[in-house]
């Protein structure tokens, strides 16, 4: 029975590989525009983002649906992600800012030179981010040193459950206050903007963006296939079982507070990754990413598409952006009714998700037959008590 | 500020025309010494005539005083060439034409057909003044403040005087020194004499001054001494040693003592502040110890309150107006409204949500944080996503001072009102049938149940007490910060927070957390700026939780181990 | 006191612990010898639980030292380090990873290493498997190895906990109320398997059932009010006045109306 799940399991990720990481773009690239197959870059360039949602999305479940730790913070890392490559981004912008300043334009609007004059007004931790590689690496280490920093002070003092939840929606919303200060230099409320190139190219061609989308697409593979093998080793398992009882897992040995630390630096560095990716793709990056409400909308795309599952939070993903991207243009008044509903509606309806789904119906189904099977037995039963 | 004073002299102005005709003969003499003024063509003697009104008690004279220096004295020509000095008649006609009154004796001023003067300012002529005038003009008027009737008064113009350092008040100061007895108005007076002093020539004098403003604490020649002590630093000849220590050392009392007071100030905006946080996490927390359930709408239900607080405002005010006793009434009613309806929405909460989620505390915060966003969205359609605003009533607006620290009525009624309420709440877990209930179930569920607690009956009762706390938190919240849709965010952070630093459910961890929260949060602001004081406070708890895991007072309780 | 130059496994002396100014533990003084069976009885509120507490690092105490074997103080480690030492601990309600396979339990109480990089890289080995048979023989669930442990009757889960701790291999076993919620016929081989492993492993049994306790007990030791009132054998202990008085003749005077 494993076996024939494993093959489905193969069949259908071969699918998705060959539609989302082959077909799509090929249909944007080499179909001409009036098709009725084409897909527009732009089209292509938002199924990107939704793609770098889902990677934020494998994030928290690890964190929630294997290891029973909900962390209502997880955007923080995402944001972080995005901003250490959009550092880079808007180094490489150069005098093509309105300013035509070597700095990027905030900079100069918010008089950095005075404060700066050593760089020009680069403020110091800014300068390194020229580097691509250094960047890139940033990408990985900021969100992971913040994860560990603060997951080991969490941990050890033994925080979880509902504490830990909202410790962690403390610490991202403590962030986002501090990024929405000027003078703590990302660019404040704005954040980071009007990105131009990107290794050489603009960052709005087309094939820019193709590459951005497969890269995204790639990426997700990447860490599905991680997700997939972390899960199939006794570390999997402990990260289950810690959910299920944590005492049992202390009391077996296990220092339960390194592998929620690393469980919790893993999430954190797959969210950064996926803030990269997304950074470049939505062409912004600004506090409000980072907010509170953004880490729960990420926990419901799990809770929605079916935690402690590994295509849960990518259906969920994909799914309710779809449906944010439709709603806010059709109804933008009623968007937070409905994700509220949606909220509500999950978690006292569908606890196991669209992926739970199947099972679920499948079992009230059972439970009405068994029900009607009854009351016909009791039928049956009156019948004869009335006919003697 | 610049508002007040015009409407004291607009009271002033009304006092005068009231009081005209009572007034008219005992005055009239004075009367006749100030047209002699207003009439006189000599520019040396006018400036005398008009010093020496100084002394005159007659309130007419200051208005008479303010209108000539504002251009609205005006003169009539008589058909003898004589100049009648008149004043327009406060009620104007259609054409904006009012009656012309008489100086003398406040009559209207008939024309040569016996019918009386109506003129628009525009169509008069106004009594002639100078530059120097109006200087003139103005200083006895301030001098004439220091002998006004209300002590308040006397004391503004006096301070007012007081940094002009002219030595030609000096006398005024003394003079009325010798008789004043209200206590503020001699410390304005001995403040100002000092003041004045400071820029005298004499160096003993000048130290002197100087070192009795420092002995007096007084704030408003800190601005004052610093000028100077940086003038001294420049020329230490002209000044000479003496002045410059002194100097220093009464700017060093002066700002001592200012320190002192703004920390109390902060201190005691800190208890108002902690005082909200405090309800509103009160009920946060009950329902927490009783049901592991963290309301993640806690903060909307504030918002409930707050607006229902707005809403009988509204009521009220189309009721009594916007002022006066039924109006005045309307924030008791408001606090009940608000009870019972964040009580209801409470209520609604729980039966139909949270009580299918008990087994389940990470997904009921989900599902609460939907319930949140959908309250906002309501109140955002309802009463627009703009601020609304809640006016104090006049009881609660308006602040006492206590040695130079403000502090505001509406804040002191919050503290009052929250010591009430965890006063109250107290005696509803211990006295109570319900209240026993509450720390049976919480101690051990299943053994209360056990026991014939209808604990679901009793989850569904806490639930609502919280959230109508919540809703009285929101409806004081109305009074000293803004009420929006967006109020209950700004705010259920920091209630998180005290009630994972109080421990659960425990009125004396919740009390000390929220005071705790509440007063560094406002005691840093000034130092560090509103967010990285947030920030501080924030990482204080979670360094604060590597001491004491389970929070500050920690109910030992079975059913939360394992 | 007297303290007899022979090796103890598990010395505790002097131990006090309050909670809120309730002394749980009061100057308790404990000696165990290796390979021993010992079962501790004592009126609710006794320390007994408390007691496993301080062993296993769950509390620490106020004052006292807990020694295991020659000389590793146990007041100084935490639970998971004091649990590679070779201290397994029973739970009074059980806990089993209730998502988890009968054999994945066993898999991770399995005796080796505990740390995350062997957790992400090794492999199990046909040993390991082997001795997980074993272990599941050992408790009766040979047959259900595939089978969720949520899925398990209360006494199979009972069983399948003592097997998590077997195959930890531990050097001392500590059992709270094994028995608890057992028919007759369960608590009946619970007892036969908990003296099969007397000898190889040193066991404390905490039990409040005096017919399992007469089945599995050499020495039995009586805790009241956090420290030790007597010790000896099953009839000394029912014979002793004091212990009439506080324990089991209080429940004779309920027990006669």
């Amino acid at each position: 029975m494993a076996r024939t799940s494993n093959k489905r399991e193969f069949l259908v990720l071969a699918l998705a590989v060959l539609v989302g990481l082959v077909l799509l773009p090929c249909l944007n690239a080499y179909t001409p525009a009036d098709s009725s197959f084409h897909i527009s870059t732009f089209t292509l360039s938002v199924y990107g983002k939704y793609l770098c949602y889902a990677v934020l999305a494998m994030g928290v479940n690890l964190l929630w649906g294997y290891t029973g730790l909900l962390s209502l913070g997880q955007c923080l890392f995402f944001a972080l992600g995005g901003y250490a490559f959009g550092m880079h981004l808007m180094l490489l912008i150069g005098k093509l800012g309105q300013y035509k300043a070597d700095i990027p334009d905030f900079m100069v609007f918010l008089e950095f030179a005075k404060k700066y004059p050593a760089t020009g007004g680069l403020p110091p931790h800014w300068v390194p981010f020229k580097n691509l590689w250094f960047s890139l690496a940033a990408v990985v280490v900021v969100p992971a040193v913040v994860a560990a920093i603060f997951g080991w002070l969490a941990f050890r003092s033994r925080i979880k459950g509902v504490y830990f939840s909202i410790l962690s929606q403390a610490l991202t919303y403590a962030a986002t206050l501090m990024f929405f200060r000027n003078d703590f230099t990302f660019g404040g409320n704005n954040g980071l903007t009007d990105f131009k190139v990107i290794l050489g190219h603009g960052v709005n061609e087309p094939v820019t963006k193709r590459v951005l989308y497969i890269l995204s697409g790639v990426l997700l593979l990447l860490v599905y296939l991680f997700c997939r093998w972390l899960a199939s080793t006794k570390f999997g398992l402990i990260q289950q079982a810690i959910r299920d009882s944590e005492n049992r897992v202390l009391f077996s040995g296990y220092s339960t507070a390194h592998f929620k630390l690393l469980v919790f630096v893993l999430a954190a560095v797959i969210s950064g990754l996926g803030g990269a990716l997304y950074v470049p793709q939505a062409g912004i990056i600004n506090p409000s990413e980072m907010g509170p409400d953004k880490s729960l909308e990420a926990v419901v795309w799990c809770a929605v598409g079916g935690r402690g599952v590994l295509v849960g939070p990518i259906l969920g993903a994909i799914g309710c952006n779809a449906l944010k991207s439709y709603a806010t243009h059709a109804y933008a008044e009623q968007w937070p009714y409905i994700l509220g509903i949606l909220f509500i509606f999950v978690t006292l309806f569908m606890p196991k998700g669209i992926v739970g789904l199947p099972g679920q119906l499948t079992g009230l189904k059972r439970k009405w037959l068994r029900r009607t099977a009854a009351a016909d037995l009791e039928s049956k039963r009156a019948d004869k008590v009335v006919t003697p | 500020m610049c508002a007040r004073r015009l409407f004291r002299c607009l009271v002033r102005w009304l006092t005068a025309f009231l009081a005209g005709g009572i007034t008219l003969h005992g005055g009239l003499a004075e009367r006749q010494a100030l047209i002699a003024a207003i009439l006189s063509e000599d520019g040396d003697a006018q400036v005398e005539l008009v010093q020496k009104l100084v002394e005159a008690p007659d309130p007419v004279i200051d208005s008479t005083l303010t209108a000539w220096r504002g251009g609205s004295l005006y003169l009539h020509e008589a058909a003898d060439g004589t100049k009648i000095p008149f004043l327009l008649s406060s009620s104007t006609d259609a054409e904006g034409r009012a009656r012309a009154l008489r100086l003398l004796d406040d009559q209207p001023i008939a024309d040569e057909k016996g019918v009386a003067l109506q003129l628009a300012p525009a169509e008069a002529t106004a009594a002639d003044t100078s530059s120097k005038l109006r200087k003139i003009i103005k200083t006895t008027l301030d001098l004439r403040a220091i002998r006004d009737p209300n002590p308040q008064s006397r004391r503004d113009a006096v301070t007012k005087l007081g940094q002009e350092q002219n030595v030609t008040y000096l006398p005024h100061f003394e003079a009325r020194l010798a008789t004043e007895k209200e206590p503020e108005v001699r410390r304005a007076l001995e403040e100002s004499i000092a003041q004045t002093q400071v820029a005298s020539a004499d160096g003993a004098v000048r130290v002197q001054a100087i070192k009795r403003l420092g002995e007096m604490h007084s704030i408003v020649s800190l601005n004052l001494l610093q000028t100077l002590e940086k003038e001294a630093k420049s020329q230490p000849d002209r000044y000479g040693k003496e002045t410059v220590t002194a100097l220093h050392d009464s700017i060093l009392a002066i700002e001592n003592y200012l320190r002192v007071g703004n920390l109390f100030g902060t201190a005691f905006r800190g208890l108002s502040l902690s005082a909200v946080l405090l309800v509103a996490s009160l009920g946060l927390a009950i329902t927490f110890g009783l049901m592991g359930v963290i309301n993640m709408a806690h903060g909307e239900v504030m918002m409930v309150g707050a607006y229902a607080a707005f809403v009988t405002q509204n009521i009220f005010e189309s009721w009594f107006g916007r002022s006066g006793r039924g109006f005045d009434c309307y924030f008791l009613v408001a606090l009940a409204v608000a009870f019972v309806s964040a009580g209801l929405v409470g209520l609604l909460l729980e039966r139909g949500i949270i009580r299918f989620l008990y087994k389940r505390p990470l997904e009921s915060m989900l599902a609460t944080w939907g319930v949140s966003l959908v309250l906002q969205q309501i109140f955002r359609h309802i009463f627009g996503a703009a601020n609304v605003q809640v006016n104090s009533p006049s009881w609660m607006s308006g602040s006492f001072v206590v040695s130079d620290v403000l502090l505001a009525y509406n804040r002191i009624f919050v503290i009052g009102f929250a010591v009430f309420i965890v006063f109250a709440t107290y005696l509803l877990l211990t006295r109570t049938s319900l209240g026993l209930q509450i720390r049976a179930v919480m101690q051990n569920r299943a053994m209360a149940s056990a026991l014939g607690v209808r604990t679901d009956r009793v989850n569904l009762m806490t639930f609502g007490y919280g959230s109508g706390l919540a809703g009285m938190a929101g409806a004081c919240l109305s009074q000293i910060g803004n009420v929006g849709p967006g109020l209950g965010q700004n705010y259920i952070v920091d209630c998180f927070m005290i009630v994972v630093l109080g421990g659960v459910g425990n009125v004396a961890g919740t009390v000390s957390a929220s005071l705790g929260v509440g007063v560094t949060d406002q005691i840093l602001q000034p130092w560090l700026g509103a967010v990285m004081g947030k920030i501080t406070v924030l990482a204080a708890i979670i360094l604060f939780l590597q001491w004491r895991p389970a929070g500050l007072f920690v109910t030992r309780s079975r059913s939360l181990e394992g | 006191m007297n303290q007899p130059a022979k090796q103890f496994i598990l010395t505790i002396e002097g131990v006090t612990k309050s909670f809120d100014g309730f002394k749980a533990i009061n100057d308790l003084n404990f000696y165990m010898d290796e390979g021993e069976l010992r079962v501790i009885i004592g009126p609710n509120g006794a320390g007994k639980s408390t007691m496993l507490d301080l062993i296993t690092g769950r509390t620490r105490p106020d004052r006292g030292k807990v020694e295991f074997g020659r000389d590793t103080d146990l007041t100084a480690l935490n639970e998971y380090q004091i649990n590679r030492l070779g201290i397994g601990r029973k739970f009074q309600t059980p806990s089993v990873y209730v998502d988890h396979t009968v054999y994945n339990n066993i898999l991770l109480s399995l005796e080796g290493s505990r740390s995350v990089w062997s957790t992400l890289f090794s492999r199990t080995t046909s040993e390991q498997r082997d001795r997980i048979q074993e272990v599941a023989k050992t408790i009766g669930l040979a047959d259900r190895l595939e089978a969720k442990a949520g899925f398990l009757s209360h006494g199979q889960k009972q069983w399948l906990e003592i097997g998590m701790l077997l195959a930890q291999n531990p050097r001392l076993l500590l059992v709270d109320e094994p028995a608890a919620g057992m028919s007759d016929e369960e608590t009946a081989k619970t007892g036969e398997l908990l003296m099969s492993l007397a000898g190889k492993h040193s066991i404390i049994v905490i039990e409040h059932d005096m017919v399992f306790v007469r089945q599995i007990a050499r020495t039995v030791t009586v805790l009241h009010q956090g420290s030790i009132l007597c010790e000896g054998t099953v009839d000394e202990v029912q014979a002793n006045e004091r212990v009439i008085q506080v324990y089991l003749g209080r429940k004779k005077r309920g027990d006669t109306p």
